[in-house]
């Protein structure tokens, strides 16, 4: 692989590809029920199972929106660990990916329009999830709007960039859904959607400090509903989205 | 109409450096690039217009390898394609054929060689070569749902062809709104092919381009690429259908086990590898025929000669049964075709499969 420099402006080519893989997003959303349905599923189960009066366990807040300020988190997860490397892992798979590369694409462009299909599907499967909690949980207000952004921003990049990551390394599209799912669940459970922290032993406590999610969790949560500021756990994602991204980028570039 | 520009009209940029040509080569480089680029004087230091490439030479190869882990697939491949030709790499499965084209397309970064592909480094320079490529790769596909005229779309450059003719000839105009899943094996390599032809590529790279097609359909394919040959494109053609080389190609280029074994016209190769002939004909008594000149063997059977020698033991034995005034009425001749010969070549084998004349 040639040395890495910088992206080059986007082309033609690369708004292209972009806007043809939006178009076949749109046109199998299949690809997408997962990260549709599961969160929202899960949301509706797991955030009505401990009522609404605030609970020490949940730092003090109303546990339904203690879950809703949190399944963003799940959204983007779905998308980073299970969607995309199953997406991009078929196309490699099936030599759709070295057909872009040898017709001469930009280096950037295959990279740049998977990311772009992960935050579309981001924005779109987060803003269902807050339009069917609303009416049956109500969404929390928000305290500090620029930190939740920051957090929403950072982790969904990093997870994006980790999806097209894992999509360039796994073999198949069966092995990506495979690892896609071994990852995404003990992170769901443990960094998103499961019991809260409080509640957990101190040995899962520990696992969960270390995942990922849990970070993006934080930095989106606490924010959001008043907790805390969750600075350390910002500056993580910013770091992971950093590295994520420039990892990803120089994998997939054809 | 051609699908091509001439090969000078686009090339990748002269090296003006000290270290003038693009090259992986680990040891020896030097001497193996001057042989390449005799003329370019690096004493002058300034752009050397024709470095690399004679007028008609669009591929240059010199000492390819490329191993994975222990496995040497191609091991120092010299290879050279003229603008023009039809020039066609055939081997078994495994030849090192595919590995040689990716590395000619950038697609592989080679562990040693010195490559120049229509003036380019193909890995330094692969973001410039590969849009003066059409390639037409192994086992490649494009998005299921993704529509024949979105595919064109996707494709083209602002060097493309009118996208409609091309459609057009390759019989795909009417299923411009079908989706890739939709398409037939036939229909799939045609597009491929027309998307390998869209930008005017200088050089086309198809790589078992019939593979997995009913007879049919290959004929199909096999009919647009002889329309490039008419056209004088430049094309590299992987195949390990022999019948499919004879067809199509100016030139063979025969690998196994990463070596290449011959080179040559088909009519070469022939000579070269199956350059035997078969004469059967009714015969009853003495003869002379294992004394001509060629005749290697005399099969005696009740009432029948079979007689084997080189090419030339054909007129000889004519000659013999002309002069004895008992031309018999059943005489027949029969001689290996290309799939003989490349048989015999890549398996080391006698193999008999005859085209009777």
């Amino acid at each position: 692989m040639t040395a890495l420099t910088a992206p080059k402006i986007v082309d033609s080519t690369a708004l292209r590809l972009v806007r043809t893989e939006l178009k076949l997003v749109r046109r199998d959303p299949l690809v997408l029920t997962f990260v549709l349905v599961f969160p929202i599923v899960t949301m509706l189960i797991i955030g009505g199972a401990f009522g609404t009066d605030p609970d020490p366990a949940f730092a003090g807040q109303n546990p339904s929106h203690w879950y809703v300020a949190s399944y963003f988190t799940v959204v983007i997860a779905s998308t980073g660990l299970v969607m995309l490397p199953v997406h991009l892992a078929a196309y490699r798979e099936r030599g759709v990916i070295r057909r872009f590369a040898a017709a001469g694409f930009p280096r950037w462009s295959f990279a740049l329009a998977e990311m772009v299909i992960g935050l579309a599907t981001i924005a779109v499967a987060g803003a269902i999830l807050l339009v069917v909690a609303a009416p049956i949980y109500g969404i929390p207000s928000v305290h500090h709007a620029g930190r939740v952004i920051a957090g929403l921003g950072f982790g969904s990049i990093g997870f994006v960039s980790i999806g097209v990551l894992l999509g360039s390394l796994l073999p198949s599209a069966r092995a990506a859904q495979a690892v896609g799912l071994m990852l995404f669940f003990p992170s769901f459970l443990l960094g998103a959607g499961g019991p809260p922290p409080h509640v957990m032993g101190s040995a899962l406590r520990h696992v969960a400090d270390v995942l990922p999610l849990t970070w993006v969790t934080k930095s989106i949560r606490e924010p959001w509903l008043g907790i805390g500021t969750a600075t350390s756990a910002l500056i993580a994602v910013a770091g992971l989205a950093v590295v994520a991204t420039y990892v990803a980028v120089r994998r997939t570039a054809l | 109409m051609l699908p091509t520009t001439p090969p000078s009209t686009i090339m990748c940029t002269p090296v003006h450096s000290a270290a003038p040509v693009a090259q992986v080569m680990v040891s020896d480089s030097r001497r193996v690039e001057d042989e390449i680029y005799p003329r370019f004087d690096a004493a002058a230091g300034g752009p050397a217009n024709d470095r690399g490439m004679t007028s008609s030479l669009i591929v240059t190869v010199r000492g390819l390898s490329k191993s994975y882990g222990e496995r040497v697939v191609v091991d120092s491949l010299d290879l050279d394609v003229r603008a023009g030709e039809i020039v066609g790499l055939i081997g078994a499965n495994g030849a090192g054929k595919t590995t040689t084209v990716e590395c000619i397309q950038g697609l592989r970064r080679p562990d040693a060689g010195v490559l120049r592909v229509l003036g380019c480094d193909p890995t330094r320079d692969a973001e410039r070569l590969r849009p003066m490529l059409g390639s037409q790769l192994q086992d490649s596909a494009l998005p299921d749902r993704l529509r024949v005229h979105e595919a064109v779309a996707l494709f083209a450059t602002e060097r493309a062809r009118d996208p409609a003719d091309l459609l057009e000839r390759f019989g795909l105009s009417a299923r411009r709104n079908s989706a890739f899943a939709g398409l037939s094996g036939g229909e799939r390599q045609r597009l491929f092919l027309v998307l390998a032809l869209l930008n005017r590529p200088q050089l086309v790279i198809l790589d078992e381009l019939t593979q997995g097609l009913d007879p049919a359909a290959r004929r199909g394919v096999w009919r647009a690429v002889a329309r490039l040959r008419e056209e004088g494109a430049t094309v590299l053609l992987v195949t390990h259908e022999l019948d499919e080389a004879e067809a199509l190609c100016d030139r063979v280029i025969a690998m196994r086990d990463g070596h290449i074994l011959d080179q040559g016209t088909p009519a070469d190769l022939i000579d070269r590898n199956a350059g035997w002939a078969t004469t059967r004909f009714s015969w009853d008594g003495p003869h002379n025929f294992r004394a001509l000149p060629g005749v290697r063997d005399v099969v005696v059977e009740p009432g029948r000669l079979t007689v084997h020698g080189n090419r030339q033991s054909i007129a000889h034995v004519s000659a013999e049964l002309a002069r004895s005034g008992r031309v018999p009425p059943d005489l027949a001749v029969e001689m290996p075709n290309l799939e003989a010969a490349l048989l015999h070549l890549l398996e080391g084998t006698d193999h008999r499969e005859m085209v009777t004349i």
